[in-house]
């Protein structure tokens, strides 16, 4: 995850190996489907990734579900002020919508059963959340018409259309939940599903569909700050993430983290290098790395 | 140049209204003989407002309506001459040159209704000649080659000289490999030598056709018509240069139809696509989706190539070229010049262009079907220097398609089930007429189904070589009934009656029970809704004996193997796809599923084919690749997985980490220890710490470690 990132590479990877947040609050709302398909199909994917995300028994994991006609806005807003309540600085928190959406121009509404929430609204909601992380990932029709009012330091917003004006109901929700389950989805093989790599997963997924359909893509989905979407830890696959606890491996890992540093060196500087020195420099990093790697797990 | 009646009026309404009384004396002004003039001086626009003022005037006066259509119709706009000649004939419904007219806007689209429409034209105007050249074009199109001669005939003894009978006398020669004294008499007449290469163009005889194009240009060197038409026909043999600078020069002096545009359109778009090639193919992909196709495309003109060559006992003199189009349009304009085209492959001499399978949606194209039909075309046309006619050629080929594996070609359709009940297949003597002017929509694939089934017939009854002797007695330009007789020893007619008794032997449960077996379909979906299980299996198996070949969507196979499903048999659920599969199911996620059963049950060789199959219908799939490739590995076929990951690489996957890691597997189990180090860095350049990937570094870098 982290370590691909150019940018503060060396925190990143620190995140990546341990992540930072001490819980993670992460509430998804599926709103109204209008019609008893799009019902249905909410609540199915609103009820998939609520499975996904209890599955693995993590305690520093909260997870609020809304869904049919519990996701009103009262509801909503009540979860979100008990969030919070609870959350303090150092925890992440993590809001997905799936659903339709209306932008009429100038305010992106989430539709509820009952009344809708506005943009601006829900952001007001958001703000008073203390979580030094935040991720919001709004999967519903029109949903680029709401980065503006959700915009905020230390928040990552991922929409499922480019703008207010793509109306049409999406699919990227479907694949967005399909990237939690699926290992492809984990591209630097760290067994942590980034915000990042679920978003290029949806995304990649989403245009497939459009594609092999033969259909004009009515979706563009985007991340406004990929940095950020790349060092927010949204899913684990496995037990990799658990730091070396062993003290007589330290030096290990810290030989690894400087082989690591010098991977990521050479990277920035394959543009200006010959391949096959580029070629022959990484592979002589890349068994140093696996031998090191080797002697942790010993 | 191609505008509208309503462009132009949207355009005049920009002018002041206060020029108004001055325009509206002008337009007052206007005769006939003026906006003749107009056009005759290739202002168009001056003429179409000519002929507007006149219509405006005179708006009782039929004929300049259909003189007005007539300029429409030159200037490339059928669509707006056609309202003209319908409104003429609104007022004047036995309008000789309104009906000839919309006759020819007709036979532009091969419509079997010109010939009518042109009777009714000869009706009104007995010495309407031009009505028994369009009627000679149209039966020489069919190959009637009698009747041509007779309109042509009809049309001389009107007008001595007239052009477009003497050029369709000349071609009926030509045709038949005779010298012709018709072609002296067109003489300087340019447009009488593009008639004649016309009709090589529609017998596929593209030099001859090139020959009589390259003949009118140099009698008339201004007639674009035939400079774009020679563009296009370079075009379709691959001579890029020469076909561009005859589209150009055509485009560049006002000949701007759909044809001419859109081919030079195409023509820029080349440098999107790449090209392969061996001492025998050609191979040209857009760059896009090269990587992923080249290696199946590759194998299958292989694997076809030496199949034809045996059972055709020919080799090929010049090499195959194969174009593959992700977009169709690009792949219609490409063979026709036109966008809409519904066919899926189209065969120029040694010049194949086709659709890509990731230009049609998944499951509803089999290319490697539609590749072999084509390439079966290039021998037959090879052999017989283009003599051979079109059903038995399209026949041919739709009987090797299922000849290379019985699952590929196309299956009994509704459509083709109706043909048979309504007793629409043609005489042997005519399926020709059913190729080139079909008297209803679906009769191009009926005319398909039926050379295809003849072909197996003969095949069947008379044995394969028979296809090879009949090959070569159409090379000398025989007629079809010659050729049955003398070959089969059989006359046209006994033929027919044979082969629809076989027909009927073959159908005849289908065809009876079509009518019911819609109904079941619906009681079984209703069924399936209400998770009746038991009888959804038991009605779908009776429905399914009824139209075994029906697998496209809403199949009874699919929704017994759901009820299986549900009800937990997978046994039941394999069988069942199974049996969809080998009718020639192509849907890629049933097959999946089917596979995925098929894997569980631990029949992992079966699982292998079922994905097989899936390669040669819709292969730009990266699951497919993985999973398939996976199973090689598996079945312990390393060196076929190697193939299929790299495939999935091609794809480029977004687990780019694990796909590479896969292909350095393949590799390190195929022994090739070098190439298995490559992949494993480019693993470990994506994905650092993937620790598979590290243990396999090691394993095969040997000292280094």
């Amino acid at each position: 995850m982290g370590c691909r990132v150019k940018i503060l590479p060396v925190l990143l990877c620190v995140a990546a190996a341990s992540p930072v947040f001490a819980s993670t609050y992460i509430v998804t709302v599926a709103g109204l489907g209008g019609e008893p398909d799009y019902e249905q199909r909410f609540a199915a994917l609103a009820t998939d990734m609520d499975k996904i995300l209890r599955a693995d028994g993590q305690s520093d994991r909260i997870v609020e579900t809304l869904k049919g006609p519990e996701a009103t806005r009262v509801k909503l807003e009540a979860t979100l002020n008990k969030i919070a309540g609870q959350a303090k600085a150092q925890d992440a928190f993590v809001l997905m919508m799936i659903g339709h959406g209306t932008f009429d121009g100038t305010e992106y509404k989430f539709n509820l059963p009952g009344p809708d929430i506005s943009a601006p609204e829900l952001a007001v909601l958001l703000n008073r959340i203390p979580a030094g992380r935040q991720l919001v990932v709004d999967m519903t029709s029109a949903s680029g018409g709401a980065v503006s009012a959700l915009k905020k330091d230390n928040r990552t917003i991922i929409t499922a259309t480019k703008s207010g004006t793509e109306k049409n109901a999406t699919v990227f929700a479907r694949f967005w939940v399909e990237a939690l389950r699926d290992p492809a989805a984990d591209v630097d093989k760290n067994e942590i599903v980034s915000a990042l790599e679920a978003f290029q997963y949806a995304e990649k997924k989403t245009g497939q569909f459009y594609s092999e359909a033969k259909r004009l893509a009515t979706e563009h989905a985007q991340v406004d700050d990929p940095q950020h979407a790349s060092a927010f830890p949204l899913f684990k696959f496995g037990s990799a993430s658990a730091a070396v606890a062993d003290p007589a491996k330290r030096v290990l890992v810290a030989k690894k983290d400087d082989i690591e540093n010098k991977i990521d060196a050479l990277k920035y500087q394959k543009p200006l290098m010959a391949p096959d020195d580029y070629k022959r420099q990484l592979t002589a990093l890349l068994i140093e790395l696996a031998k090191a790697q080797e002697a942790i797990d010993k | 140049m191609t505008w509208r009646r309503n462009a132009t009026e949207v355009a005049c309404t920009v002018v002041l209204v206060c020029a108004f009384a001055l325009q509206g004396q002008t337009l007052q002004g206007q005769t006939i003989e003026r906006a003749e003039a107009l056009w005759r001086a290739h202002d168009y626009e001056g003429a179409n407002n000519a002929f507007k003022a006149l219509v405006a005037a005179q708006p009782k006066n039929a004929n300049y309506r259909v003189r007005w259509g007539q300029l429409f119709y030159e200037r490339f706009n059928a669509e707006e001459a056609g309202k003209l000649y319908q409104e003429a004939l609104g007022i004047d419904p036995k309008n000789a040159g309104a009906l000839l007219g919309e006759a020819q806007i007709m036979a532009d689209g091969y419509d079997a209704k010109a010939s009518d429409l042109a009777t009714k034209a000869l009706a009104s105007d007995p010495k309407l000649y031009q009505a028994h050249e369009l009627m000679a074009r149209t039966a020489l199109e069919d190959d009637n080659t009698k009747k041509a001669e007779s309109e042509a005939d009809a049309a001389l003894a009107i007008q001595s000289d007239a052009l477009e009978a003497t050029a369709i006398r000349a071609s009926i020669d030509l045709l038949a490999d005779k010298e012709s004294p018709w072609v002296a008499k067109i003489g300087t007449r340019g447009k009488g030598y593009q008639t004649i290469a016309h009709f090589y163009m529609i017998n596929r005889r593209y030099e001859d056709s090139i020959q009589y194009l390259r003949k009118a240009i140099a009698a008339t060197p201004d007639l674009w018509s035939a400079h774009s038409e020679l563009g296009i026909d370079l075009m379709r043999l691959g001579r890029e240069g020469e076909a561009r600078k005859e589209l150009q020069l055509a485009y560049d002096n006002h000949f701007r139809d759909a044809a001419t545009s859109n081919s030079l359109t195409l023509m820029d778009s080349y440098s999107k696509f790449e090209t392969f090639e061996t001492p025998t193919t050609a191979l040209r992909l857009n760059k896009k989706e090269a990587d992923v196709l080249r290696p199946y495309f590759e194998e299958e003109m292989k694997r076809a190539m030496a199949t034809y060559e045996k059972k055709y006992k020919y080799v090929l003199k010049q090499p195959v070229q194969v174009e593959v189009y992700p977009d169709h349009e690009d792949f219609a304009v490409r063979t026709m010049g036109l966008p809409g085209l519904g066919a899926l492959g189209v065969t120029f001499d040694n010049y194949i262009a086709m659709d890509s399978p990731s230009g049609r949606p998944p499951g509803s194209f089999h290319w490697a079907s539609t590749l072999w039909h084509e390439m079966s075309h290039v021998y037959v046309i090879k052999m017989t220097n283009d003599r051979v006619p079109r059903w038995f050629t399209e026949g041919l080929s739709v009987h090797e398609e299922t000849a290379a594996s019985p699952d590929w070609g196309d299956r009994l359709s509704p459509e083709i089930l109706a043909a048979i009940r309504d007793k629409k297949l043609l005489p042997i003597a005519e399926i020709d007429r059913g190729f080139v002017h079909p008297s209803y929509p679906s009769q191009v694939i009926v005319s398909y189904y039926q050379a295809g089934k003849i072909c197996d017939y003969i095949g069947e009854r008379w044995g394969e070589g028979k296809l090879l002797d009949m090959i070569h007695e159409f090379a000398k330009n025989r007629p079809t009934v010659d050729v049955i007789r003398e070959q089969l020893g059989v006359e046209p007619e006994a033929f027919d009656k044979d082969f629809l008794a076989m027909i009927d032997k073959e159908t005849s449960k289908t065809v009876a029970g079509f009518a019911d077996w819609t109904k079941q379909v619906r009681e079984i979906s209703q069924l399936a809704k209400d998770g009746k299980n038991d009888e959804v299996i038991a009605k779908g198996r009776a429905a399914e004996g009824l139209y075994p070949d029906y697998v496209e969507a809403g199949n009874v196979y699919s929704f017994i193997a759901d009820a299986c499903l549900k009800k937990d048999d997978k046994v039941c659920a394999m069988d069942e796809l199974g049996r969809y599969s080998k009718v020639g199911g192509r849907d890629p996620e049933t097959i999946k599923k089917y596979a995925k059963l098929l894997q569980d049950a631990g029949k992992l060789k079966e699982a292998e084919a079922a994905l097989e199959r899936l390669n040669f219908i819709f292969p730009v799939d990266a699951e497919l690749h993985e999973r398939l490739g996976n199973l090689l590995m598996q079945t312990g076929d390393a060196k076929a997985a190697v193939g299929e990951f790299q495939a999935l690489i091609a794809m480029h996957p977004i687990d780019l980490a694990g796909s590479h890691y896969n292909l350095a597997r393949a590799y390190q189990a195929a022994g090739q220890k070098d190439q298995a180090r490559e992949e494993a860095v480019s693993a470990l350049e994506a994905a650092p710490n993937f620790r598979p990937a590290q243990k396999l570094l090691l394993e095969v870098s040997g000292d280094e470690k």
